[in-house]
């Protein structure tokens, strides 16, 4: 296991160490950069003060090096488009929002979708689980970007209930502010509703139709019992396969919301980094979320390892592949 | 023995000897899967919709002999009415055809896109599990490193590179989606591989391209079929998306995210503007899906619930 860990933990270093590079050699790919514009119009002194000042009349190798030295020691540069900020400083200010964001819509939708779910297995054969089915396929078709916009228009513009726009400052970035939050939240939790309910609902019909639960029912088993210690447990398996693809999902997948509802998150700044060609801003944004994507991807696999014990014993073998 | 013993033999009756000749017709697989789509009402009606607003889409921008870019500055913002049936924009253009010309961007992306994942990754998937050893060592870290990195962004800086043209973006959107599909192909035929039937095909002298277009690919179709049905709305979503964020297609360029993304600028006022594009949108997303799962029950009958 200890074996696994290791070789685990360095590949994802090299991981890491390829996006970086790759990201950055993509930008350098790119024509013009985020000074272009700014010194069009200025002197040729000033033009090369400017670049001097952020490093782009070296070239490109010695670039190269200076990124990836400032990289690992944690520093990702100054930001070209907001001078005199950081790039450190700016994630710091930005990643709550983005996190917190993400999160709510995690708890909210995945708890509401898997109640659903096991409701839907319950009452099969019911209308109660057509109208979950139905439920989930509409809300898996309708895109947050319309949804957010029909629930900004209907309870922010109609009648009013919620802030059209804004996000909570300063000492509420974490709690409090309830109010600015509720809607991008209804507008993101409702994937995870639809996608968590389906996911949880096949799993369990798949480990219902197991021989161990033929057995548990022959030795007597009650329902609840079989339903708790059995197939619960089991059906949990893939749901803790998709959380990961979940925890990037929410990230990524909030900057459009994060776009509808002018939310000062990540998707934001890195949407205004990328039309700007600010290049420290989307090399950091990038390797953040990357890195955030890739230990969450290595705790699942860990996790699993941890739940499910068919795994474990041929772990080295099997999970390398 | 002679002919004269044998006169001592007579047949007495061969009625039953018929009795293990097979008497139904015998079905296919194929024939089965689309028995049982037929009985499934939603997912026929899906397909019905389907073809409606493909016939849409193809004649919709011409039929009403408004085209999508003459400006009228008379009839701006008119609501929609028998002249225009989705009403006009903001500098007076028609609507309707801007709708349907929009869908027809997206969903031309999103079928080329589906097409390009679905054939690169079986390629890539169906080389690595036929190389196996070292090969697929090295294909399979690609994949990873691929897949590590976050689709969306890897879609955002692809646009920034290659700029906002329809190009790009059907290179930025299949750029890492094949590699899910790839994963999957090699897992079906590594385990197809070991299947009793093909051991049993190579045992009974099958040469390696009999049992590939015998086995192997009607065996991998059906996965594939699913996987055109539930990719297909990704990329509309992702499309519409990233035009939303003003990051895929630009304008003068329409696609459904562009018209979305207009219509939230006066969604207040002519909440038209954003309804039509938006419920084209929503109609074409929720019929693939309920095809999806109606194709899902009649191609595999075991995840049948």
């Amino acid at each position: 296991m200890l074996k696994y860990v290791i070789k685990k933990l360095i590949t994802m270093l090299i991981t890491l160490f390829v996006i970086a590079t790759a990201t950055f050699f993509i930008l350098a790919a790119v024509p013009g950069d985020a000074l272009t514009e700014r010194v069009e119009k200025l002197p040729a002194q000033t033009r090369m003060n400017l670049y001097k000042k952020y490093g782009l009349d070296k070239p490109l190798m010695e670039r190269y090096v200076i990124t990836m030295v400032g990289l690992f020691k944690g520093d990702f540069g100054e930001s070209i488009l907001y001078p005199g900020q950081t790039v450190n400083k700016i994630i710091k200010e930005k990643l709550p929002a983005s996190a917190r964001l993400g999160l709510q819509q995690m708890i909210v939708g995945i708890s509401v979708g898997m109640v659903l779910g096991i409701i839907a297995v319950m009452k099969k054969g019911t209308y109660i689980e057509y109208i979950i089915l139905i439920v989930a396929v509409l809300f898996i078709s309708v895109p947050h970007l319309v949804f957010g916009l029909g629930l900004q228009k209907i309870f922010a513009g109609t009648l009013r209930w919620f802030p059209v726009i804004g996000w909570p400052k300063g000492s509420q970035v974490w709690f409090g502010g309830w109010k600015y939050t509720v809607l991008p939240t209804l507008t993101g939790c409702f994937v995870y509703i639809a996608s968590y309910s389906r996911l949880l609902k096949t799993s369990m019909l798949d480990v219902i139709n197991q021989d161990y639960i033929l057995t548990a029912q022959s030795k007597g088993l009650s329902e609840s019992q079989i339903m708790r210690k059995h197939v619960l447990r089991n059906s949990f398996i893939p749901i803790m396969t998709t959380l990961p693809m979940s925890v990037a999902m929410s990230i990524t997948g909030s900057f459009f919301i994060e776009r509808i509802f002018a939310i000062p998150g990540l998707g934001m700044y890195y949407v205004t980094a990328v039309n700007g060609r600010d290049l420290p801003i989307i090399l950091g944004e990038s390797v953040i979320i990357a890195t955030l994507y890739i230990v969450v991807v290595f705790l699942t696999d860990i996790l699993y390892t941890v739940i499910d014990p068919r795994i474990r014993t041929n772990a080295s073998k099997s999970m390398v592949d | 023995m002679n002919i004269e013993a044998l006169k001592d033999f007579e047949i007495i009756g061969c009625e039953g000897t018929d009795k293990n000749v097979i008497s139904r017709p015998t079905i296919t697989y194929w024939q089965d899967a689309w028995r049982r789509l037929k009985k499934n009402k939603i997912a026929i009606t899906s397909i019905l919709v389907l073809i409606a607003l493909a016939v849409l889409v193809i004649i919709g921008p011409t039929m009403r002999h408004y085209d999508y870019i003459s400006i009228k500055a008379a009839e701006k913002n008119t609501a929609p009415n028998a002249k225009y049936w989705f009403g006009t924009d903001n500098l007076g253009r028609d609507l309707y055809a801007r709708t349907w010309l929009g869908a027809r961007v997206s969903m031309t992306v999103a079928l080329v896109c589906t097409a390009i994942q679905i054939l690169i990754g079986s390629i890539y998937g169906g080389t690595m599990a036929y190389l196996g050893g070292r090969t697929d060592d090295v294909m399979m870290r690609i994949i990873e490193f691929m897949t590590s990195m976050p689709s969306l962004l890897v879609t955002i800086l692809v646009m920034l590179v290659l700029g906002n043209n329809m190009f790009a973006l059907l290179i930025a959107l299949s750029v890492t989606s094949w590699c899910e599909t790839a994963r999957q192909m090699r897992g079906l035929i590594l385990q197809l591989k070991t299947s009793e039937y093909v051991l049993a095909a190579r045992a009974l002298g099958a040469s390696p391209k009999r049992i590939i277009i015998k086995h192997l690919i009607p065996n991998t179709l059906g996965i594939l079929i699913l996987i055109t049905a539930s990719s297909i709305p990704t990329y509309i979503f992702t499309e519409a998306g990233l035009s939303f964020l003003g990051m895929g297609l630009q304008p003068p360029d329409i696609s459904l995210g562009i018209l979305i993304s207009f219509g939230q600028q006066s969604m207040d006022f002519y909440p038209y503007q954003l309804f039509y594009p938006a419920l084209i949108l929503c109609i074409t997303v929720l019929a693939f899906n309920l095809l999806g799962d109606g194709l899902r029950d009649a191609l595999d009958p075991r995840l049948r619930q």
